[in-house]
C-alpha cells in the first residue's frame, strides 16, 4: 500500500535543454522528485525503468512527438497522468491531446506555480483511482467471501440433513451384511457352496458402508446449526499458538521426512494467544499440515508461521508444493469437492476445516499461484468475547 | 448365553432394521426380541423379563424419549441404549440424563454394541446387587 507522504514523482519530457533543467531545479526546490527526458523514447525508456506517476510532456519535439509519445505512455502506464506542454498553442492539439488521455494542456510560456497546481491536481486524481479501485477490489473480495459462506452454509445444511437420512438405511444395509457375515461363520455353513464369493461380496459391503458412514459423521461433524445438531461441543481457553503447533508438527514430522520435505515453525515474540478450542483447532492444523505435505514434491518446504493482527491471532500454513489452480479456489472449501481420485479424499477435510473455525468465531482464507505454493491462514479470537 | 436368558429388546419402527438387527444379536447368541413402537416396547415388558431395551429415537407416535421415560418409570431395573441416526450431543445429554446407559449412532459398530450391551447389563447388576438402591433415575447432577 502506499504511503501518501511519499515524494511526487514526476517526469519532464522536453527537448530544449536549458526550459527542463531550470523547471526540473525549481521542481526539485518543492520536494518534488523529478527525472529528464529530452525526447519520447528516452521518456519511454525511463517509464520502463520506473514509472512517475505525473509527465509534463513537450507536445513539439523531433523524432517520437508528444501526442503518439502520449499514447505509447498511456497504453504501457495506463495509471501515470500526462500534462501537455508547448509553445505553439493550437486548440486542435489540445483536443486531441485530450482524447488521447492527457489531463490537461498548459501553453508556454507557463507560469511555474499554475504548472505545479496542475501537477498536484494530476496526483490527486491518481491518488482517487487508486483509492477507488482498492475500495472496489475490497468491496469484491467481501461480496466473493459472503458468497462462498452462503453458498457453504447452504450445502451444510442440505448435506447434513441428507446424511441423517442416509444413515438409516446405511445401517439397515450394514447390520443385514453382517447378520449374513455371522451366519457363514456358524459350522453349519462350512461346506456351503461358493461360500467364499459370498464372505468376499459381503466383505465389500461392509467396507463400502464403513465409507459411507466415515462421509456421513464427518457431515454431521461440520455442521452446526442452532438446534444443536452438532456431535461435539466447544471448550474454549486461552492457548498458547506455539505449543499447539508443536503438537501438530511432532504428528507430522515422519510423514514429512518420508516425503522428503522440510518442516519450520515461525512465531513471532512474544508467543501468540488464543481463545479457542484446543482439540478443535489441532484438528484443522492436522488437516491443513497434511494437504500442504501431499501438494509439495520431495525438497519442498512446509511452514507454520505464527502472529498477531489487531484483535486476531494468526495461523498460516504455508507450502512450496504444486499450488492451486484458480478454477478451484473458490470451491476448495465445499463439502465433497476433491482433486484426488475416487475413494482416496472425501473432499470433506478443507469443508470440515471452515465448518470448525466457524464454530471458534474464527476465519479460514487461501491464496495460492499455481505451481508456487499456498498459503492457507486462520484467524482467531485472542480474548474471550466481552460478557454482554 | 443360551435362549432361556433374559431378553435383550430392539425397538425401531423401521422394520428392516430392527428385524435385522435382532437377527444379528440372536445370531450372536443373544435372546433378542423385536418391537416396532414404544406401545408395543411397554406392553412387551409387561410380560418378558428384559435386561436391556436398545430404543431408537426417532419413531412416530410415542418417541424414544417419551418411551425411555415410561420404561424408567414402570421398569426401574431395565437399562436402556438409545441408538439413533440423528446424532445430536442435546439428546444424548437428554437421554442420559433421563437414565439412558448410553447412546449409539447408526450405523453402530456391532461389536461396539456388543460392549455396551454388556456393561449396561452390568450396571443393571450392580444397581441390583446395591442395597437400598430402588432402581430410580439417578440424580444428574
Amino acid at each position: 500500500m502506499e504511503q501518501p507522504t511519499r515524494p511526487l514523482t514526476v517526469l519532464l519530457v522536453d527537448d530544449e535543454p536549458r526550459f527542463r533543467e531550470i523547471l526540473a531545479k525549481r521542481l526539485r526546490h518543492r520536494g518534488v522528485s523529478v527525472e529528464e527526458a529530452p525526447g519520447g523514447e528516452e521518456a519511454l525508456e525511463s517509464m520502463r525503468r520506473e514509472a512517475k506517476e505525473v509527465v509534463v510532456l513537450d507536445v513539439k519535439m523531433p523524432g517520437l512527438d508528444g501526442i503518439e509519445t502520449l499514447r505509447r505512455l498511456k497504453t504501457a502506464h495506463p495509471e501515470c497522468e500526462v500534462i501537455l506542454l508547448t509553445g505553439h498553442a493550437s486548440p486542435q492539439d489540445g483536443v486531441e491531446g485530450i482524447k488521447a488521455g492527457a489531463f490537461d494542456y498548459l501553453s508556454k510560456p507557463v507560469e511555474f506555480e499554475h504548472l505545479l497546481r496542475k501537477i498536484t491536481q494530476a496526483r490527486n486524481k491518481i491518488e482517487r483511482l487508486r483509492a477507488e479501485r482498492r475500495e472496489a477490489e475490497f468491496r469484491e473480495q467481501i461480496r466473493r467471501q459472503m458468497a462462498v459462506a452462503e453458498r457453504l452454509a447452504a450445502l451444510g445444511t442440505l448435506a447434513s440433513g441428507v446424511a441423517h437420512e442416509i444413515n438409516n438405511p446405511l445401517a439397515v444395509i450394514q447390520d443385514s451384511a453382517g447378520w449374513l457375515q455371522q451366519i457363514l461363520e456358524k459350522p453349519e455353513t462350512a461346506d456351503m457352496p461358493r461360500r467364499e464369493d459370498f464372505a468376499q461380496a459381503l466383505a465389500r459391503i461392509q467396507r463400502a458402508v464403513g465409507r459411507a458412514r466415515t462421509i456421513t459423521r464427518q457431515l454431521l461433524q461440520a455442521v452446526h446449526n442452532p438446534a444443536g445438531d452438532s456431535l461435539e461441543t466447544v471448550h474454549l481457553r486461552e492457548v498458547s499458538l506455539p505449543a499447539i503447533a508443536e503438537e501438530a508438527l511432532a504428528l507430522v514430522r515422519r510423514e514429512a521426512a518420508d516425503r522428503g520435505l522440510a518442516l519450520a515453525l515461525e512465531a513471532s515474540d512474544p508467543p501468540p494467544l488464543a481463545w479457542t478450542d484446543p482439540a478443535l483447532l489441532l484438528q484443522v492444523i492436522l488437516n491443513l499440515l497434511n494437504n500442504a505435505l501431499q501438494a509439495t514434491d520431495s525438497g519442498g518446504r512446509v511452514t507454520l508461521r505464527l502472529g498477531v493482527k489487531g484483535e486476531h491471532a494468526v495461523l498460516a500454513v504455508e507450502d512450496t508444493g504444486r499450488g492451486i489452480p484458480p478454477e478451484h479456489l473458490n470451491r476448495i472449501f465445499e463439502p465433497f469437492f476433491t482433486t484426488k481420485e475416487v475413494g482416496r479424499g472425501t473432499g470433506m477435510g478443507l469443508y470440515v476445516s471452515w465448518a470448525i473455525m466457524n464454530r471458534l468465531q474464527g476465519g479460514i482464507t487461501v491464496e495460492s499461484r499455481e505451481g508456487r505454493g499456498a498459503t492457507f491462514t486462520l484467524t482467531l479470537p485472542r480474548k474471550p468475547p466481552p460478557t454482554a | 448365553m443360551t435362549a432361556a436368558s433374559p431378553a435383550v429388546l430392539v425397538v425401531d419402527d423401521e422394520v428392516d432394521f430392527g428385524e435385522v438387527l435382532t437377527l444379528r444379536l440372536r445370531e450372536a447368541g443373544e435372546n433378542a426380541l423385536y418391537a416396532r413402537s414404544g406401545r408395543d416396547c411397554l406392553d412387551l415388558l409387561q410380560r418378558q423379563e428384559v435386561e436391556v431395551v436398545i430404543l431408537d429415537v426417532r419413531m412416530p407416535d410415542m418417541d424414544g424419549i417419551d418411551t425411555l421415560q415410561a420404561i424408567k418409570q414402570a421398569h426401574p431395573w431395565v437399562e436402556v441404549i438409545l441408538l439413533t441416526g440423528h446424532g445430536t450431543i442435546e439428546t444424548a445429554v437428554r437421554g442420559v440424563k433421563l437414565g439412558a446407559y448410553d447412546l449409539l449412532i447408526k450405523p453402530a459398530d456391532f461389536q461396539e454394541l456388543r460392549e455396551k450391551l454388556n456393561q449396561a447389563r452390568r450396571r443393571r447388576q450392580e444397581r441390583i446387587d446395591r442395597p437400598g438402591d430402588t432402581g430410580a433415575i439417578p440424580d444428574p447432577s
